[in-house]
């Protein structure tokens, strides 16, 4: 039976009716109409459904809302203002600029369908968050070997995620 | 409604106005009129107005449904095609402000919505769809200069255009203030018609390439291009990176219901009783049943979901165990009773002869089994179906007007009844190529029965079961080597259940009318060994296994680089066998049975980027045994649409477990002139993935009644860490045109990689994927 769920997502609280076993994403996507979790696969084997939830990245797929209640939600659309706290921007520079991860991705021309990337995107802040200055190595087996599952892109973008997070990781440190 | 709209060159100037006096005419091409006649602006809505009352289709006779010249001097393009996420709406972009002489930045497109864009084609039929947009804008051009030797009072020659300002005598003008309060009555002259069902021919549809911009508009020489050649970036890119972007699974309508399907037991079961539905625990729940088609609907998507599990558990289907087993796939190929190739080329007499007269013969087999194009995100669409009989569709087809005509034949009405809306999703890879597959059929069947908006989102194990797929093939060839070791002769030929069945599950569930496919094959290697003389490539069609079932069986459908990507794997392995019998350097060999510039020049430059020394395979390192691993090297190359594509594979393997790593691969391209080079180097990188994943890991597995490889697990790919080195090799150049550059760099892949693993291990591997435990079976035999 729905009840009623105070959750913070993107730093906003956000009251839903939902079922509490509900998989989150379907209350971000239906409820709070935020497009950048995807639904892939269902049963955390594919990452293109991934949010940070206090920082750590988790697979909404199958994470129920009621796990969310109490902590921080972040999607792609909430990573510029994570940047902006983080640095201190004004409001006007924030307005212009994006989270690192999110430029970089630009500027490698990272996605093709683009589908899976809002979860690398998350997987890497997660990561640079944890590692500022990652090796080749290092991105590679955390894309592929942290639980529960690789990161997987079917256009095969590995290689420009690659550059995108090292890009990133120095536009950070600058 | 399908359109023939040939124009001739004696062709009415089309005019709206009869009290303006009409200030310019500019022909070109012999079918091209100018005139500037209301006011009101250069704008396409009037088209579009008509479109959506009449027909739902632009006029794509007018200029004003292709493009439009805003007053501030920005540009709306309009073009069937879609972005497959390989680029496409950049180099559109590109192409466009090539010969309008403006930025790209000022373009926005419209693209693939059937009733906003007026020409149709498929998605990956890029070269015809850039080719429409290029010469338009090539027309407009040129009316625009018209234009402005009437505004500047300057002849024409005397013009000259930058950024969309056109300067002439000290004066200028910006393109929006030329055509502001105007409407430039511009004709296209097209030729063609829009896609159409054709049941029992072919893939069951015509017209797959939509229609054609004819005539020949001045177009902007390759060698002086500005735009096309450079980096300019994808547009849609910063959308999908910020969380803007709309996609396919994102539509929502007032009173949408969400469903999940309820599919068959088996690949051939019907229903037998349908599961009870608890309306206390899922009130607002309910089921649709259709035929076999089956599912729970419910305005909350978690309720659809869990209702339809609750109902899934207890529905009865019947029993059906007809298909031979993923393990006997080749047994069962090599069994079928052919009938004559689809299609035959090449000269049997001389190849018979020839084979005859050799010193040394090599006859081989190889083969695949099912692989399946795997987007992450599986199938979704949402239908909106009027109690009028109209019917709209959101989807991400490849192919709009191919869906628009299949849902019409499907419902039974006319494709004026059917608007078809595109938004970006998930890769599709080939599999809606032919406007079918998806979950389209099931969208709109089930709007119909609850006359309200829905959308079907598809499982994974849904998608990995009941999507189409690549089937498995078998193919025998027999070559000839003269006694200096050349190549004499050749005669390839390949076997596979076809690959044009894209009906929709949900209309072959419900027993609603498909527009069925003609079974056949087709030779699809082009070939660049010109100094083999004599050659014959033979390609034989079946119907799908399981195809006597109500859902098709395993309906078999094209996938990136199709076709070429099988068989060229075949023959690139036996070329690399053939230069291993003439203990023949497989870079050189390749040389010497070409005379093919630009096949020559970009093999020489792969070679010489990923370090190649000159030598026969196997290495001198070769072994099939031990714990450590070993190295091999391998090429392959091909030619596809006028691009020339080669690859070297340099593995590891560890014999003892089999296992194999790619650690280097260097891919060369040569697409005529490189329109992205960007991009074309993303394109060929992420296509090294694509077909590594293919090479190594990929197999659709079944049993007797059911495909079981329907999860991740399942059915793997190719994962980062797996990524080897890429270098890529490009050359660009202005005398070929262009070629298909987005995809192609899959299919050099698993040749590469088999003869690689040759030059490690001195043993040929006949058939992919390379898992360890087939390369440990190989390795022991």
């Amino acid at each position: 039976m729905p009840s009623e769920l105070t959750l913070t997502v993107n730093g906003a609280k956000q009251v839903v009716s939902a079922a509490p076993e509900t998989p989150l994403i379907f209350v971000l996507r239906n409820e709070l109409k935020l497009s950048g979790p995807r639904l892939g696969c269902g049963m955390a084997q594919c990452g293109s459904c991934s949010v940070l939830l206090d920082g750590e990245e988790i697979r909404t797929c199958i994470t129920p809302v009621s796990y969310a209640v109490g902590k921080q939600v972040t999607t792609i659309e909430g990573l510029r203002a994570v940047w902006a706290i983080e640095k201190k921007l004004s409001a006007a520079e924030a307005a212009k600029t994006l989270h690192p991860v999110q430029q970089a991705w630009i500027d490698e021309q990272v996605p093709q369908c683009g589908y899976c990337q809002s979860g690398m995107m998350i997987a890497a802040v997660e990561l640079l968050a944890r590692n500022p200055n990652p090796t080749i190595a290092q991105i590679k087996d955390t894309f592929t070997n942290k639980p529960p599952s690789p990161h997987l892109c079917r256009c095969g973008t590995y290689a420009a995620i690659i550059d995108a997070v090292q890009r990133a990781a120095r536009a950070m440190k600058a | 409604m399908t359109l023939k709209t040939e124009m001739s060159s004696d062709s009415p100037v089309m005019s709206f106005a009869t009290t303006l006096t009409r200030r310019g005419f500019v022909k070109m091409g012999g079918a091209l009129f100018v005139s500037v006649s209301i006011p009101g602006g250069f704008r396409a809505e009037t088209a579009e107005r008509q479109a959506s009352t009449e027909t739902n289709q632009l006029n794509p006779t007018l200029l004003a449904s292709w493009l439009e010249i805003r007053s501030d001097n920005t540009i709306l393009m309009r073009t069937g095609r879609t972005e497959t996420g390989t680029g496409m709406s950049g180099y559109y972009t590109q192409a466009i402000a090539e010969e309008l002489s403006v930025r790209p930045e000022t373009i926005s497109l419209v693209m693939g919505d059937t009733d906003r864009t007026p020409d149709g084609g498929y998605s990956a039929g890029f070269l015809s769809g850039m080719t429409n947009v290029r010469k338009v804008a090539a027309y407009t051009y040129q009316a625009l200069l018209g234009l402005a030797a009437t505004q500047l009072g300057m002849p024409v020659e005397n013009l000259s255009v930058v950024d969309g300002v056109i300067s002439g005598g000290g004066k200028s003008i910006r393109y929006g203030q030329l055509v502001e309060g105007q409407h430039l009555d511009l004709k296209i002259p097209v030729t063609g018609e829009l896609l159409k069902a054709a049941p029992g021919k072919w893939v069951g549809v015509e017209g797959l390439d939509g229609l054609t911009v004819t005539g020949d508009p001045p177009m902007r020489p390759l060698n002086q291009c500005k735009v096309m050649g450079t980096s300019f970036p994808v547009p849609g890119i910063p959308d999908k990176v910020t969380g803007k972007t709309q996609w396919s699974c994102d539509v929502t309508l007032p009173g949408m219901l969400h469903a999940r399907m309820i599919r068959p037991a088996t690949l051939g079961s019907t229903l037998i009783s349908v599961g009870t539905m608890d309306k206390k625990q899922f009130p607002a729940a309910e089921i649709v049943k259709k035929g076999n088609l089956l599912a729970v609907v419910s305005p909350n998507e978690w309720e659809a979901i869990s209702a339809s599990r609750a109902v899934a558990a207890g529905t009865k289907w019947t029993d059906w165990a007809g298909l031979p087993g993923s393990e006997n796939v080749t047994k069962t190929l090599r069994a079928y009773k052919w009938n004559a190739p689809s299609e035959s080329r090449g000269k049997p007499a001389d190849v018979t002869s020839a084979l005859a007269n050799a010193a040394k013969k090599i006859s081989v087999s190889y083969e695949q089994p099912y692989v399946r194009h795997a987007p992450i995100g599986p199938f979704v669409a949402v239908a909106d179906v009027r109690s009028d009989g109209s019917a709209t569709v959101w989807t991400h087809s490849a192919q709009s007007q191919g869906l628009r005509a299949r849902i019409a034949y499907m419902l039974g009405t006319t494709p004026e009844q059917v608007v078809v809306r595109w938004l970006d999703h998930s890769g599709q890879y080939g599999r809606t190529t032919f406007g079918g597959d998806g979950a389209e059929s099931d969208a709109v069947i089930l709007s119909q029965l609850t006359q309200k908006p829905v959308r079907v989102q598809w499982t994974l194990e849904e998608d990995m079961k009941w999507s189409s797929v690549s089937p498995a093939w078998v193919s025998d060839i027999q070559a000839g080597l003269d006694p200096s070791g050349h190549l004499t002769a050749l005669h390839s030929v390949f076997y596979s259940p076809h690959m044009f069945d894209p009906r929709p599950i949900g209309a072959l569930l419900a027993g609603m009318p498909c527009s069925a496919s003609e079974p056949g094959g087709w030779v699809a290697t082009e070939w660049v060994y010109d100094k083999i003389q004599n050659r014959l490539e033979d390609a034989y069609g079946m119907p799908n296994l399981g195809a006597e079932t109500a859902s098709g069986g395993l309906r078999g459908n094209i996938m990136r680089t199709p076709g070429q990507r099988q068989q060229n794997f075949a023959l690139e392995g036996l070329i690399n066998e053939a230069a291993a019998a003439a203990n023949a350097d497989p870079v050189q060999f390749r040389l010497d049975h070409t005379t093919d510039e630009r096949l020559i020049n970009i093999l020489k430059a792969t070679a010489q980027a990923a370090g190649w020394e000159r030598r026969s395979s196997p290495g001198p390192q070769a072994r099939k045994t031990g714990r450590t691993p070993v190295n091999g090297r391998g090429v392959c190359a091909m030619r596809r649409e006028n691009a020339y594509w080669v690859g070297i594979a340099e593995i590891t393997v560890v014999p003892d477990t089999g296992v194999i790593h790619v650690s280097r691969f260097t891919i060369g391209g040569e697409p005529g002139k490189i329109i992205n080079p960007r991009q074309f180097g993303l394109c060929m990188k992420s296509g090294v993935a694509m077909g590594l994943s293919e090479a190594l890991k990929e197999e659709v597995t079944f049993d007797k009644s059911k495909v079981t490889s329907t999860n991740w697990d399942r059915y793997k790919i190719l994962t980062m860490e797996e990524m080897p080195e890429i270098k890529i090799v490009t050359l660009s150049r202005d005398d070929k045109q262009f070629g298909g550059g987005s995809e192609g760099a899959n299919a050099v892949c698993p040749p590469a990689v088999t003869a690689a693993f040759f030059d490690a291990t001195g043993i040929q591997a006949h058939r992919i994927p390379l898992t360890p435990s087939y390369v440990t079976t190989l390795l022991k035999s």
